[in-house]
């Protein structure tokens, strides 16, 4: 941009050369940079008595107590996935995996948010095969279980698919390592694969929007090396066990260049660094390719003089490649030579910070409209919709994608996919855990970012509370169109005020996050869902805590938790019963997630809970239901008792996806002392009937009646993926 | 109608890496102590015989077939497509 190189030439009195204009090129892209979110993101709430290292390093590190860390962080992968899915999302694994590892924590997790349009079109089944494979097959075989994650289906991401995913990472507090550069003298080795042409200009790629020409704009597309990544993770722990390790960072997006540039503006140092001693893929790479190519599986070690035959003796001892390019400085400058020529010098600021944007925001004219539509008649048969709710798409059961990854290995999976709200991991060394989950309602999301936004951190930390845990920091990947279009940025800007507001009143720090635009069809102008995935992590004190959702035994009694409001707009019923898009979505309250979460935090403590499950998509009904299909048991409820504020229709009682509710599993006989909880924490609480030794779902209403076999709601929930997709 | 012996090579583009390659370099070759080998790259190897009226026109059949089918994936892989024997009579 002309008013960007005009900043560049005040800064340095001269104009860049070829090189220079390239690293700042790549730097100030808004991959990089975050020019234009980084205003709005500063609302996040970053602080907590557990937060060790939040936002603006690779990962957000937690205290969970007694000596141990954990880090996490999730990161978009949506540009290259679109166009190969299968090499895309493989190295999206990569990438997030390095960014855990480079903090020296061991990946022990994956998790993954998917996207795509509607599952019956071919490109769709595509995009979705082979994404899931590309996970798959990386993760399985670097040896980290993919524990989680969520699929989402909407014609917004039928061009553009979004591939999210999340690493989460356990660690020692006393061996933290920052991606920093503090010590002039120290040695800065590059260790992993050669450096080669790919990948140059990815990041740039990333901050495009998506055109027929795209697939010809090949080299941002890597292969992942899922072999070598394995040894570099291994490796790179025992290299930092020597002691010697003063700094370490990933090479991703911009490479060398914004490794170089980061760790030392964050370390108030410089570098210099000599190109010809990097190794290299291809002989004849110019010194402008080797800084700006963005090849997979590449680390950059700092590390202590005195420690460099020691570290380097750890590398030759996996057969890991790794050439020593250069040593940290006292100048503030990165300064690049290549066969003795100085081929760029540039001061780290001006590289690490990019002048911020302050993009224009507009609510989009249209959204007034779609917020009031007429209420649909109520079906006459309502447990034929809910048979039919729970095939759609979007609330049908996963399990064909979740069962092609190890979810498993490393055995510390305890909750595994589809037992319960989160997975749930155990620490290894003492008997406690931690429980995560990434959840977004793209069209909640839609049709009103604040409120929507607000309800994704809200869902994740329900979900993590509903395995036993308690919410102690949140990581984001938000995604979203051109932020040069005003009515983008009014949603990327709402969205943030969103989880600021919800994070804020649940008292969960922000600890990192990533941003992606440019989610959109250029063709059509079409943009995707605003959409900013949530992960929460939760901490398990106690083993015993840890609670599924399904039924376990007959006489149980059933209580709603949190109350229901006529919320139907983006609702699932509304999008697959009614063909209807929008509606007025629920309202996100602080207030009354603190106290549902409270009554089920403490109820779960105290023992008296066998299942748990929050209320999202399809509402209650479907929370019965999957609960029930879960357990293999039929229930007997009074729909009649479930908590609420002006719902008049049936329909809208069973589909309701009003935020703050859980169903919940009890003991008989602990209906005083549940009611008592609710009581102290606020919050609304009713028994609506019991768990029974039958095959059906009876649900009375009044004078009315709902019967659903259980066979047949099976059927519709686990068989459906499979219907729509074929065999994966 | 002729038939024409027609081979596919498909790999990694030169620019990306070539896991397989390297490996069977690295941990094969120079292990085994060939030290004077370098640059391995893997592929995929297709040969078929093709009923045309010329090579050229073989050629083309091939070549919009392995488009079509998506044989090679052209974000990351190269595909070449070679006339090796011209023809001998076909059957039938």
């Amino acid at each position: 941009m002309p008013e960007e190189l005009d900043y560049v030439i005040g800064q340095l009195g001269r104009e860049p050369n070829r090189i220079e204009l390239g690293m700042l090129e790549l730097m100030y892209s808004e991959h990089c940079s975050y020019k234009s979110s980084r205003p709005i993101l500063k609302i996040l709430p970053r602080e907590g008595p557990r937060v060790l290292v939040g936002p603006g390093y690779d990962a957000g590190i937690v205290d969970i107590g007694n000596g141990y860390v954990v880090a996490f962080k999730i990161e978009s992968h949506n540009h290259p996935s679109a166009i190969d899915p299968y090499n895309g999302a493989a190295t999206g694994i990569g990438g997030i995996v390095r960014d855990i590892l480079c903090t020296n924590c061991r990946p022990v997790a994956l998790l993954d948010s998917l996207r795509f349009g509607p599952p019956r079109k071919g490109r769709t089944k595509w995009l979705l095969k082979y994404v899931v494979k590309g996970i798959s097959d990386y993760g399985n075989r670097i040896g980290v279980p993919t524990v989680a994650g969520e699929v989402e289906f909407d014609e917004s991401f039928e061009t553009n698919c979004l591939v999210n995913v999340a690493c989460v990472g356990i660690g020692r507090r006393d061996s933290i390592v920052l991606a920093k550069m503090e010590s002039p003298g120290d040695y800065i080795v590059l260790m992993g694969s050669s450096t080669g042409r790919d990948g140059i200009h990815g990041v740039t790629f990333a901050s495009k929007t998506i055109t027929a020409e795209s697939e010809e704009e090949r080299p941002s597309v890597q292969i992942g090396d899922p072999f070598m990544k394995k040894m570099i993770i291994e490796a790179t722990l025992e290299a930092v066990a020597t002691g010697f390790v003063a700094g370490l960072k990933d090479l991703g997006g911009a490479g060398l260049t914004c490794a170089l540039s980061e760790m030392s503006f964050k370390g108030g140092t410089g570098v210099e660094v000599e190109l010809e001693r990097v190794h290299l893929r291809e002989e004849d790479m110019t010194p402008y390719e080797i800084m700006l190519s963005e090849s997979q599986e590449r680390m950059l070690f700092v590390v202590k003089p005195e420690g460099l035959e020691r570290v380097l003796g750890v590398f030759r001892k996996w057969g890991l490649p790794h050439s020593v390019i250069g040593r940290v400085t006292d100048t503030g400058e990165i300064l690049v030579k290549y066969r003795g020529e100085v081929v760029a010098r540039l001061p780290s600021k001006l590289l690490a910070e990019a002048p911020v944007l302050h993009r224009r925001a507009k609510r989009p004219r249209d959204l007034a409209k779609a917020l009031k539509v007429p209420k649909p008649r109520e079906p006459k048969d309502l447990g034929r919709a809910l048979v039919r709710l729970l095939s759609s798409p979007n609330i049908a059961s996963k399990e064909p994608i979740y069962s092609q990854y190890d979810y498993e290995v490393g055995i510390r999976t305890i909750v595994k996919p589809g037992d319960g709200d989160a997975a749930v991991l155990r620490l290894l060394e003492e008997p406690r855990a931690i429980a995560v989950k990434a959840d977004c309602n793209s069209r909640h999301c839609r049709l009103d970012p604040f409120n929507g936004h607000a309800g994704a951190v809200a869902e994740s930390a329900r979900n993590v509370v509903a395995v036993g845990a308690e919410p102690i920091a949140a990581v984001d990947c938000c995604n979203f169109g051109n932020p040069e279009r005003p009515e983008v940025f009014w949603q990327f800007s709402e969205g943030i005020r969103g989880l600021s507001y919800m994070l804020e009143g649940l008292g969960i720090p922000c600890v990192g996050g990533n941003v992606s635009f440019y989610n959109e069809d250029e063709r059509t102008g079409r943009a995707v869902n605003p959409t900013t995935v949530v992960v929460t992590l939760g901490l398990v004190e106690e083993l015993d805590w840890v609670t599924t959702m399904a039924f376990k035994e007959h006489g149980d009694e059933i209580f709603a938790v949190g109350r229901t409001y006529a919320e139907m707009g983006g609702s699932e019923y509304y999008h697959w019963i009614h063909g209807i898009s929008g509606g007025r979505p629920p309202r996100a309250s602080p207030g009354r997630e603190r106290s549902s979460m409270a009554i089920v935090k403490e109820a779960i403590r105290r023992g008296l809970i066998d299942a748990a499950h929050d209320c999202s998509k399809g509402g209650i009904a479907v929370a019965l239901a999957i609960m029930a299909i879960k357990g293999g048991l039929g229930i007997d409820v009074d729909l009649g008792r479930i908590p609420r504020s002006g719902v008049g229709r049936l329909d809208e009682l069973l589909f309701s996806e009003s935020y703050a509710r859980f169903v919940i599993s009890a003991r008989p006989g602990s209906a005083r002392e549940l009611r008592a909880i609710a009581e102290r924490h606020g919050g609304a609480i009713s028994r609506l009937g019991r768990v029974v030794d039958s095959s059906e779902l009876f649900m009375r209403y009044g004078g009315r009646a709902i019967r659903c076999g259980l066979g047949e709601l099976r059927e519709a929930w686990n068989g459906s993926m499979r219907r729509y997709l074929g065999e994966l | 109608m002729r038939e024409y012996l027609v081979e596919v090579i498909i790999q990694n583009k030169e620019m990306a890496k070539d896991p397989e390659g390297e490996t069977i370099e690295r941990d094969l070759i120079h292990r085994g102590g060939y030290d004077s080998i370098r640059a391995v790259r893997s592929g995929k190897y297709l040969r078929m015989l093709v009923k045309a009226d010329g090579p050229e026109r073989a050629r083309e059949i091939v070549v919009k077939m392995c488009n079509e089918l998506r044989l090679f994936n052209p974000v990351v892989h190269s595909c070449s497509v070679k006339v090796r024997a011209s023809g001998r009579k076909g059957g039938d």
